[in-house]
């Protein structure tokens, strides 16, 4: 899929369907106070991500990937700008209404994994859905299944302390997957794994969401696993840099 | 539905066993502190409460059972030809000095005399010994709790009232007094003596049998028992009116009396309630901040439940829960341990450590709005989380 605000070698044979738009913002700004003093993260950030899509955002530390996530998530609510998800302007939504929005279309991923330590890798995963209002048997046998499709349903009873890394990122996704949400949103997932780990969750996190037919937004460092990517975006200083890619699209 | 509260609260156990500890200290000091106090309430009132009595008739002057201005016998008399009473019994207390021999320490006590052929009052829990025996001269019955305290072995061992030597001719069993020193209980012409003898010249010559009660000795009470039928606040006027200087009051009305002046009089009633009060305070301030520092301890997870798109009343339901299990759990083994030691007080001290059931109930609802009360200190933390928080690695 194609971001028209960056620049992409057109083909000129190929004639595609129009893709949904999943994320479009539009002039998105940032700007935190601390004291007196004023910090400006993002300046006019225009984006689109499409259905399907897997999109990395990247860039050096600091330069507002990050803030850009939580804003896309509606974690954050923009100083400027709109974000329209799944055709929903979410930057005017209020606090409950954004969190319901939240609960129904988007899963996260964090770069700690964020699992509940007492709980153990099913109960992980049957708290989501527990918010999405699925209890009782049918959330053991749904969270059962989605450690099955992370290969961890022989570690269901484990508590997260009793996994490797590359496990509990692995229930991390199974727990984001949980309600089909239409968009993921993971940040840095394989920061806290060496390289080998690091590309078989990305590479499972690609072969899901294909699977699932939800896009993927990722903010990551690891420029090895670029290829795997639909289209990346650099961000630098707040905003987005003349530096695009289409890795998937141009693949030879 | 996954617990998170109950899995997060047993996650650290020595923490958790910590905190609970927190709850029981508090759950114990309430119900102890109550206990007393209804205990205490209780006890000021506990002559008064098993008579059999409609009416108590007591000098105008009286501010309590045992502070009062004696009346003369030939009251009794008078009140018994009052229109309406069934039947009228004289009741003597008085505090007297009692002592082992004539050389060992002096105790004080409390003399109650009655008549042992009355039907108006009596000691209700006669362990041994026959209420008979009191009809005999110079014999007493003491309570099981107060032997020791009295230097008493059991039946048949002797003592000094007031010089007069007495036999312990039988024991009763948990009729005891906080707010009162031992009961002895005799018949009236032995206490009437005991009581007259202290202003008898030394070496007067004890009689083999005390003198019967003549219409000028002194009597504390008379109880008196309504005909069927009778309405007592009537009957109270007629007597009152028969009855110069004096006041009746009904049972109830005796005891309110009783149980209000040693609650509010003597500021006992209010250190007690202070006491449970502190208790409140004290276990509130336990379990907030248990409570804060878990949610503190947890913050991350709040934030990604948060980030996930959970509600705030959800997150709010799991701090909740967290402390009506803190609440529950605190209170079953706290209310085990006052029950335990309110039966060893009562066996050991005759101190009655009261927890009806209405206290039990009454101190389970005070520890569920005392936890989750102090929850609104970790709620008020959670509320303002920031969900952007679960970004920060």
């Amino acid at each position: 899929m194609v971001n028209p605000l960056v620049t992409q070698p057109q083909p000129l044979t190929t004639i595609e369907p129009t893709p949904e738009k999943v994320i479009v913002a539009e002039g998105l700004e940032m700007i935190f106070h601390s004291g007196n003093q004023e910090f400006k993260a993002l300046k006019g950030i225009d984006l689109q991500v499409f259905s399907g899509d897997i999109e990395l955002l990247m860039g050096p530390s600091g330069s507002g990937k990050t803030t850009l996530l939580s804003i896309l998530g509606g974690i954050l609510t923009p100083t400027a700008g709109e974000v329209h998800l799944l055709g929903q302007e979410i930057t005017r939504l209020s606090q409950n209404k954004l969190a319901r929005f939240r609960l129904e279309n988007i899963g996260f991923i964090f770069q700690g994994f964020n699992l509940f330590p007492a709980l153990t890798a099913s109960e992980n995963i049957q708290t989501a859905l527990n918010l999405k209002g699925i209890r009782g048997q049918a959330a053991r046998q749904h969270a059962l299944k989605l450690l099955d499709q992370v290969e961890l349903a022989d570690r269901a009873d484990n508590l997260p302390r009793d996994l490797s890394g590359g496990q509990k990122q692995r229930v991390a996704i199974a727990r984001a997957l949980a309600g089909q949400p239409k968009l993921i949103l993971a940040d840095e997932p394989t920061a806290a794994l060496d390289s080998h780990r690091g590309r078989a969750i990305i590479e499972l996190l690609r072969k899901l969401s294909k699977e699932e037919g939800c896009t993927v937004v990722m903010v990551t460092h690891d420029a090895r696993i670029i290829d795997i990517a639909d289209q990346v975006v650099h961000v630098e200083d707040g905003m987005i840099t003349d530096n695009p890619s289409n890795f998937s699209r141009f693949a030879a | 539905m996954v617990s998170i509260a109950r899995k997060n609260l047993f996650e650290d156990l020595p923490r958790f066993m910590v905190a609970q500890a927190g709850i029981m200290f508090a759950v114990g000091l309430v119900t102890i502190q109550t206990g007393l106090l209804d205990g205490f309430t209780k006890s000021a009132s506990l002559l008064v409460d098993n008579s059999k009595a409609d009416i108590w008739v007591a000098s105008k002057d009286m501010r309590y059972l045992e502070l009062t201005i004696p009346l003369p016998y030939e009251r009794l008399a008078q009140a018994q030809r009052v229109e309406g009473v069934d039947r009228a019994e004289a009741l003597i207390t008085r505090g007297s000095l009692w002592r082992k021999n004539s050389s060992a320490q002096i105790d004080p006590i409390r003399l109650i005399g009655f008549d042992p052929d009355g039907q108006l009052f009596t000691p209700w829990r006669i362990n041994q010994g026959n209420l008979s025996d009191l009809k005999q001269p110079y014999t007493v019955m003491i309570d099981r709790s107060n032997l020791k305290a009295l230097d008493i072995s059991g039946i048949g061992d002797t003592a000094e009232i007031s010089s007069v030597k007495v036999t312990v001719k039988g024991i009763t069993q948990g009729i005891h007094s906080i707010v009162s020193s031992p009961f002895v209980f005799s018949s009236l012409p032995n206490a009437n003596y005991y009581f007259v003898s202290q202003a008898m010249p030394t070496g007067t010559t004890q009689p083999t049998t005390p003198p019967a009660l003549t219409a000028k000795d002194q009597i504390t009470y008379i109880l008196v028992r309504a005909e069927p039928g009778q309405n007592l606040t009537d009957l109270k006027s007629r007597l009152e009116a028969a009855l110069p200087d004096t006041r009746a009051f009904t049972l109830e009305e005796m005891a309110q009396l009783n149980q209000t002046y040693w609650r509010r009089s003597t500021g006992v009633g209010f250190i007690l309630g202070m006491g449970a009060a502190v208790g409140v305070v004290v276990g509130m301030v336990v379990v907030g901040q248990i409570l804060y520092s878990s949610v503190s301890d947890h913050l991350q997870e709040f934030g990604t439940l948060k980030a996930m798109g959970s509600s705030n009343w959800y997150i709010y339901r799991v701090i909740i829960e967290q402390a009506l299990w803190m609440a529950v759990l605190g209170y079953l083994p706290g209310m085990g341990l006052c029950l335990g030691l309110s039966a060893w007080t009562m066996q050991t001290r005759a101190i009655a450590i009261l927890i009806t059931p209405s206290t039990a109930i009454a101190v389970f609802g005070m520890t569920i709005v005392m936890c989750t009360g102090a929850a609104a200190f970790a709620i008020r933390k959670v509320t303002h989380l920031d969900p952007a928080m679960v970004f920060k690695s």
